[in-house]
């Protein structure tokens, strides 16, 4: 008997496991668009700032909290960032205004009304895009690697 | 024979039809995984079709709106009524699967902008705004100028993108793009998944089947064999041979009946354990005197067993030989009982050597059982040979069975044929000839005798036969000079070394007994046979070397033995007068002999002539019809 149950229980094992693709929901949800969205945010903050990156995100949730840490030194204060990230419907005026901090929005629209920010990160057509304002960029000495090229829009 | 019968017969025929199902299994699986493709492509082809052959239609609507103007870029950029028009015609493919219907354009930089956007406020891309496409074939629809399909697998919330060239003079202006939501897909693959599990569940199901039919399949095997073993000797029982004997070849076994003799007596009076042990004990003697992989030993009834002895086809004496020893170390084999008191058993067997003539096993074991029962009639231990006719073959060479029979029922004799010291012409020798008496007391002669049993203990037996009849004479007349052929077995085997041991403690019948050997490559080749030759002669036996001259003769091996005769071949001898080469060789031999100290003695003279020549080569000894034939003991002079 007890042989027949070892051998029931091995055949069960084997199932559940051919079929383990199905149980995904275990992972946190979207933890892979925050993800890529981090490393893209530390990719272009790297390459627009002289200097190491201090991340600073608004309203920012315990997720993106230890997804970004991964990949940027996170700013816990407005004031003590050289780089904000605005990725959230927000006030823009609520936000600290420093001189010598870089600005950038997850919002096209926003990037278009608001000279603050010299670029965006946002989602179109459920696809990754990029923007960078030229005429901003040489208004904040930004010189990004051509690899940026084909994001800079010369809008004016 | 039917399946039924085949499972009964083998455990083996059952894992045949096991490995077909897991075969076809397998392939089964393969064609799934193919059909599963298929399904698949066939079930998109299904879904997504019809909304291709709209989003045609609604590019060409489009094309149709703009065909007047050259530049459909800029027409596009310029007129807000053909932007609302056709953005009105995009919408139109909005479903709750087509999630973004959009029209594009690449720019001089081969970045691609919008220039309509079916979206509602939120997402809907602006007039020029730029797209970053995820996948090098959306360049591919400028090339290709046809539709373009692209599959996803980064982006979560599409699964595929359909692509749309619109043209103006062949040339791709614009590009018409549907998103597809990954709702579709899922909706397909979730259809799928059903089918895959349904099958795999049945693969699984047919595969626990397979598993235990598998694991029952291993146990009916080990119980079988149980079943096959006799539990007090370890050796096979009766069930085994009712299951195996319709496919035992009797081409391929001599078939032995066993019985021990008075076994009754010893559960009598030393009670059923010390019975029980001795049955052991032979069962266990029975397997080591056999052999392992090629003989089948079986424990039939009670005292009863079974020897079916492999022959093998360049050595066809083999079985018969194993048959003699497991009979002989029975006699020598002292059987210890549980009071530690040990006795000497006997045991009657009777072989049956041509079951082949046989139609059935049974048969054949009836016939191998009537020998068992004219060996326990003749006085039990013994082996009683079955052969088919009892009568000599078409050469007229006699059966094993009338040569043993012959052998027990002292049927044999010697007959003496003179050697002859030519310078004297007095008797040198005798040379002592088997001869068997048959049924009708007609004399048979050796070359009726031994082909028959060449390689066989039979052979030995009726050396030590010869030796004995010869050994009498010497005692009898000791002034008697006899030889004894023997064979190249004989030298090697232990009990006529033992005999002529034996026979040598009296010196003065090693002297006179010459032992004659043909030589062969045996003889000098094998260590053990040279080492006896060595022995025999310190022991005081004269060793001549029988038909010298003829066959493998070579002067190197004659230094190596060392006989003190040789006895030149008759063939030769008789075309000394009319054959130049036979005169030389002989002429040679002779010359060698006397610079190597060896006596020289000529076969088959059987004239003056001869008898002259021979005395004029040196030859000292003759031996041959012209002195005398073979004759009786009664007629040897002394």
């Amino acid at each position: 008997m007890d042989f027949l149950m070892k051998h029931v229980i091995i055949i069960s094992l084997l199932a559940i496991f051919t079929y383990a693709d199905n149980y995904t929901f275990l992972v946190k949800p979207y933890q892979k668009e925050i993800e890529l969205e981090a490393k893209i945010i530390a990719e272009i903050a790297a390459s627009s700032l002289n200097e190491p990156l201090r991340l600073f995100i608004p309203e920012m949730s315990k997720l993106e909290k230890s997804v970004y840490a991964q990949y940027a030194t996170l700013s816990a204060t407005c004031e003590d960032a050289n780089f904000i990230f605005i990725n959230k419907n927000i006030d823009a005026n609520s936000i600290c205004h420093a001189k010598n901090t870089l600005y950038f929005t997850n919002n096209y629209r926003k990037l278009l009304s608001d000279e603050r920010y010299f670029g965006a990160f946002f989602w179109n057509k459920s696809r990754p895009n990029i923007v960078f304002i030229q005429r901003r960029l040489q208004a904040r000495h930004i010189h990004l690697p051509s690899s940026f090229e084909q994001f800079i829009e010369s809008i004016e | 024979m039917t399946l039924r019968s085949l499972w009964h017969k083998s455990p083996f025929y059952f894992f045949i039809p096991t490995l077909l199902i897991a075969f076809v299994l397998l392939l089964l699986l393969s064609y799934t995984i193919k059909l599963e493709e298929q399904i698949g492509r066939k079930l998109f082809t299904i879904s997504t079709s019809d909304l291709f052959k709209i989003t045609q239609n609604c590019a060409l609507q489009v094309e149709n709106l703009l065909h007047e103007q050259q530049d459909y870029v800029e027409a596009l950029k310029n007129d807000v009524t053909l932007q609302r028009r056709v953005e009105s015609y995009l919408k139109t493919l909005l479903t709750p699967n087509i999630k973004y219907a959009y029209l594009v354009y690449k720019d001089d930089r081969g970045i691609f902008r919008f220039l309509s956007d079916a979206s509602n406020k939120e997402d809907k891309a602006m007039i020029n705004q730029k797209l970053d496409v995820e996948s090098p074939e959306w360049f591919r629809i400028y090339e290709e100028k046809r539709p373009v399909i692209i599959h996803h697998t980064l982006l979560h919330q599409l699964s595929l993108t359909y692509l749309l060239p619109i043209q103006y003079d062949h040339q791709v202006q614009l590009v018409l793009a549907i998103d597809f939501s990954i709702q579709k897909i899922e909706e397909v693959n979730y259809v799928l998944a059903i089918l895959k599990r349904g099958i795999v569940g049945i693969m699984v199901i047919i595969g626990v089947i397979l598993f235990f039919l598998i694991l029952q399949a291993i146990r009916l095997k080990d119980i079988r064999k149980n079943s096959f073993i006799d539990k007090l000797t370890g050796v096979y029982n009766r069930n085994y041979l009712q299951h195996y004997q319709d496919l035992i070849q009797l081409d391929d076994y001599i078939i032995a009946a066993l019985d021990i003799d008075y076994f009754k007596k010893i559960n009598d009076t030393y009670g059923h354990d010390s019975g029980d042990q001795v049955l052991t004990q032979i069962a266990q003697t029975l397997l080591t005197s056999t052999r392992e992989k090629e003989d089948i030993v079986i424990r039939y009834g009670g005292e009863e067993f079974l020897i079916l002895a492999r022959m093998q086809k360049n050595d066809p004496s083999t079985p018969l030989n194993i048959v003699e020893k497991l009979f002989s170390t029975i006699q020598n084999t002292r059987f210890v009982l549980p009071s530690n008191e040990s006795i000497q058993l006997s045991v009657s067997i009777g072989v049956n050597l041509v079951p082949q003539k046989s139609r059935t096993f049974q048969e054949a074991f009836k016939l191998a059982d009537v020998a068992l029962y004219n060996a326990k009639s003749k006085g039990r231990n013994t082996i009683e040979i079955y052969d088919e006719s009892g009568h000599k073959d078409q050469r007229g060479h006699l059966s094993l069975a009338e040569i043993k029979a012959a052998i027990e029922e002292d049927r044999l004799t010697c007959y003496y044929q003179k050697i002859i010291d030519v310078e004297t012409a007095q008797i040198s020798h005798y040379e002592a000839l088997l001869r068997l008496f048959d049924h009708e007391n007609r004399i048979v002669t050796p070359d009726k005798i031994l082909p028959s049993i060449q390689g066989t203990f039979l052979l030995r037996n009726i050396t030590q036969k010869v030796l004995g009849v010869c050994y009498q004479q010497l005692r009898l007349h000791p002034k008697l000079c006899i030889n004894v052929n023997l064979n190249p077995q004989d030298i090697i085997d232990e009990t006529i070394l033992s005999l002529l041991k034996t026979y040598a403690q009296d010196p003065l019948i090693a002297k006179r007994l010459g032992l004659e050997l043909v030589e062969t490559e045996d003889l000098v080749r094998k260590e053990k046979a040279k080492e006896n030759l060595t022995m025999l002669k310190r022991l005081g036996y004269q060793i001549f070397i029988d038909d010298f001259g003829s066959g493998y003769s070579n002067f190197i091996y004659l230094a190596e033995l060392k006989p003190d005769f040789i006895k030149i071949d008759g063939s030769i001898i008789q075309k000394i007068l009319t054959d130049t080469i036979s005169f030389l060789l002989v002429k040679n031999i002779v010359t060698f002999a006397k610079e190597a100290g060896i006596q020289v003695i000529a076969e088959y003279v059987s004239d003056e002539g001869i008898c002259e020549q021979i005395r004029d080569l040196g030859i000292r000894y003759a031996q041959g019809f012209f002195f005398s034939r073979p004759e009786s003991a009664s007629s040897l002079c002394y």
